[in-house]
């Protein structure tokens, strides 16, 4: 990983076009940073990234090992969580995952 | 009551208030508006979130709570406006908001939950958003493991 020291006001270029700017270093260890790049790529939160990884994986999921895998939870905390309040639709149709 | 084609349970009936909509879709899947939750009995507390749209997309979700008993719930301000709430106070697990969490499994591993990016419904007008968290307290990729699951209750 490459580390470089940067002050507000200050920034650095990353290939072709793609510049990071360090807006603000304010309380709170926050950091406000302004990106300037070419329209095709797409600038996302890390946060948001994964998520769009983890749901395309969730997506696909196999769901006879999820099944498994929730057996024996408890549904102990199901009100608390208000299922109840989703209204879920009750599926008739018994499927056995595994 | 209408009719949906579903992924695992063939048709169901739903009743038309229970549509769960999400105004900016799912990252990764942003055209995707319109949901409907589907529980069965016997997998009781998992949930399935059935796409209204596309019959083959369907999501694996558990109740945030049943994963990890003490999880906090925190929204970007964003997000809570999206779904219809005010001002920056957080909405409550159960009472403002249901709260899920995707699972997944990748091959040889434990499946895992996304308690990064939990999936939050607001009660009363059922319009929902993926929360991603602001910052990464918790795990995209949390393992489900049963014995900790039941110890955490």
């Amino acid at each position: 990983m490459l580390i470089v020291r940067r002050r507000e006001g200050e920034s650095v270029v990353i290939g072709e076009g793609v510049e990071v700017l360090i807006l603000e270093c304010g309380a709170g260890k926050r950091v406000k940073l302004g990106i300037v790049g070419p329209r095709e790529v797409n600038i996302y939160r890390k946060e948001l990234a994964l998520t769009r990884e983890q749901n395309e994986l969730a997506a696909r999921a196999p769901a006879d090992r999820l099944t498994a895998a929730c057996k024996g939870l408890t549904t102990a905390n199901e009100g608390a969580a208000g299922t109840a309040s989703v209204q879920p639709a009750v599926a008739k149709k018994k499927v056995k995952f595994i | 009551m209408n009719t949906c084609l579903t992924r695992y349970f063939d048709a169901i009936e739903y009743a038309p208030e229970s549509v769960i909509h999400f105004p900016a879709g799912l990252p990764g899947f942003e055209q995707e508006r319109d949901f409907v939750i589907v529980e069965q009995p016997a997998h009781r507390p998992l949930l399935f979130l059935q796409s209204l749209a596309k019959r083959e997309l369907c999501f694996l979700m558990l109740p945030v709570l049943t994963v990890d008993a003490e999880y906090r719930l925190r929204m970007r301000p964003e997000d809570v406006e999206l779904i219809g709430f005010r001002g920056r106070r957080q909405p409550r697990i159960g009472r403002d908001v249901f709260c899920g969490v995707f699972l997944t499994a990748i091959p040889d591993e434990t499946p895992t939950a996304n308690l990064l990016a939990p999936i939050v419904i607001n009660l009363q007008t059922r319009i929902a958003v993926q929360a991603v968290r602001p910052e990464p307290a918790y795990s995209h990729c949390h393992p489900l493991s049963t014995r900790e699951m039941v110890m955490a209750c």
